[in-house]
């Protein structure tokens, strides 16, 4: 595949990609687009190689997946080193995005803060699984682990957020689980 | 059912989720133009931190050197006497170098004498040095062996030979007696 080809799949793939970059910087946009940016970087310079093991997408994912956790260590280091970053990660607070604006509306919130709580290998499985419509199969590929395992990520991360999501019903006193099941009632 | 009905409603909260996501996400040329420039642009050569960590393993290297150097150097030096060169400070020179003199040999000869007399020099002091080291390892081993306790004194009693000689075989019944303790005398007491 040239780098023309390349380029026209990744436009295809962008804002999939980009979703899954938020979800790997846990939502942080200004990360997500730095994520991104050195993921296209890599692939122009060729130190990320497409050889058709697998899926494009599932191949992007895996080095979007990489990449973020390579540069959340080096931001988390450069943030020990300067105590003046702490500053310009509250000032990052303040800027408002569409999405942030968004996230307010109290359903959204409460399940990106019961998304985050998740441990990252669930909230990973759970976002490739039903964000991305990915096979079980494809997002162990991503996450770099058996299908066994992913299996396990994916149903304990659902469990948990079905039990974080039945308390929020019981906080806004309705069911929904009653709504889809009339004869439970 | 209510499994399925939770599947259904995680999906519809992802599905929110990527709505949003797809309309906050930066435009796909912004992204790859600033990935191009970045790739264009002249990297840093000096990189401060590879340099201070190269810094400290030379630092770490020399000192581990110098330090291995002195902790061999004293037991080297004296290990290697040349007795040879002790008892003879002017071998003979070889047959070839005879066979072919030059002009600056003759002027290179008091150079050389000076130096084998400056190691002649340098081995006999060593060997100085090795002899009184023997001395004093002598001195100290003999003040060892005649070592005693101070307490030693407090251990001995007037009964000591009584305790530490032993009857003969063939002796006879009162030269046996008087091992035995006098009970005559216990009695009268």
């Amino acid at each position: 595949m040239n780098i023309a080809e390349l380029k026209r799949e990744l436009e295809r793939l962008h804002s999939a990609s980009f979703g899954w970059a938020l979800s790997c910087c846990r939502r942080d946009h200004s990360d997500a687009e730095e994520v991104l940016q050195t993921v296209y970087l890599k692939i122009f310079e060729g130190k990320a190689v497409f050889r058709g093991e697998s899926s494009l997408k599932t191949w992007l994912f895996a080095v979007i997946r990489k990449t973020a956790v390579t540069e959340y260590r080096r931001n988390l280091l450069r943030r020990l080193r300067l105590t003046t970053d702490t500053t310009e990660v509250e000032n990052r607070g303040a800027f408002e995005t569409p999405t942030t604006s968004f996230e307010r509306s109290e359903v959204q919130a409460h399940f990106q803060s019961a998304l985050k709580a998740l441990p990252k290998r669930q909230r990973e499985a759970l976002h490739l699984v039903f964000y991305e419509d990915l096979s079980l199969r494809e997002a162990a590929d991503v996450m770099g682990v058996s299908i066994g395992s992913a299996r396990q990520h994916y149903e304990r991360g659902k469990k948990k957020m079905r039990e974080s999501l039945a308390k929020m019903e019981v906080g806004y006193g309705n069911n929904w689980g009653r709504q889809e099941n009339p004869s439970a009632v | 059912m209510e499994i399925i009905g939770d599947d259904k409603r995680i999906r519809a909260l992802f599905s929110e989720a990527k709505v949003a996501d797809e309309q906050a996400a930066p435009a796909f040329t912004a992204t790859w133009g600033r990935a191009q420039a970045r790739a264009l642009k002249p990297r840093r050569a000096f990189n401060f931190s590879f340099a201070v960590a190269t810094a400290l393993l030379v630092c770490a290297l020399a000192s581990l050197a110098l330090w291995s150097k002195y902790q061999t150097g004293t037991t080297v030096h004296t290990a290697s006497v040349d007795l040879g060169a002790v008892l003879n400070p002017n071998p003979p020179v070889n047959a070839g170098s005879r066979t072919a003199p030059s002009v600056d040999q003759s002027q290179k000869q008091p150079q050389i004498k000076t130096r084998r007399t400056l190691t002649a020099q340098r081995n006999t002091l060593t060997l100085a040095a090795n002899r009184r080291a023997e001395q004093k390892a002598e001195q100290e081993a003999k003040q060892l062996a005649s070592w005693q306790s101070p307490t030693a004194s407090l251990l001995s009693s007037s009964s000591d030979s009584l305790f530490k000689s032993l009857p003969q075989l063939n002796e006879n019944s009162t030269q046996l007696k008087s091992f035995l303790p006098n009970r005559e005398n216990e009695k009268e007491k």
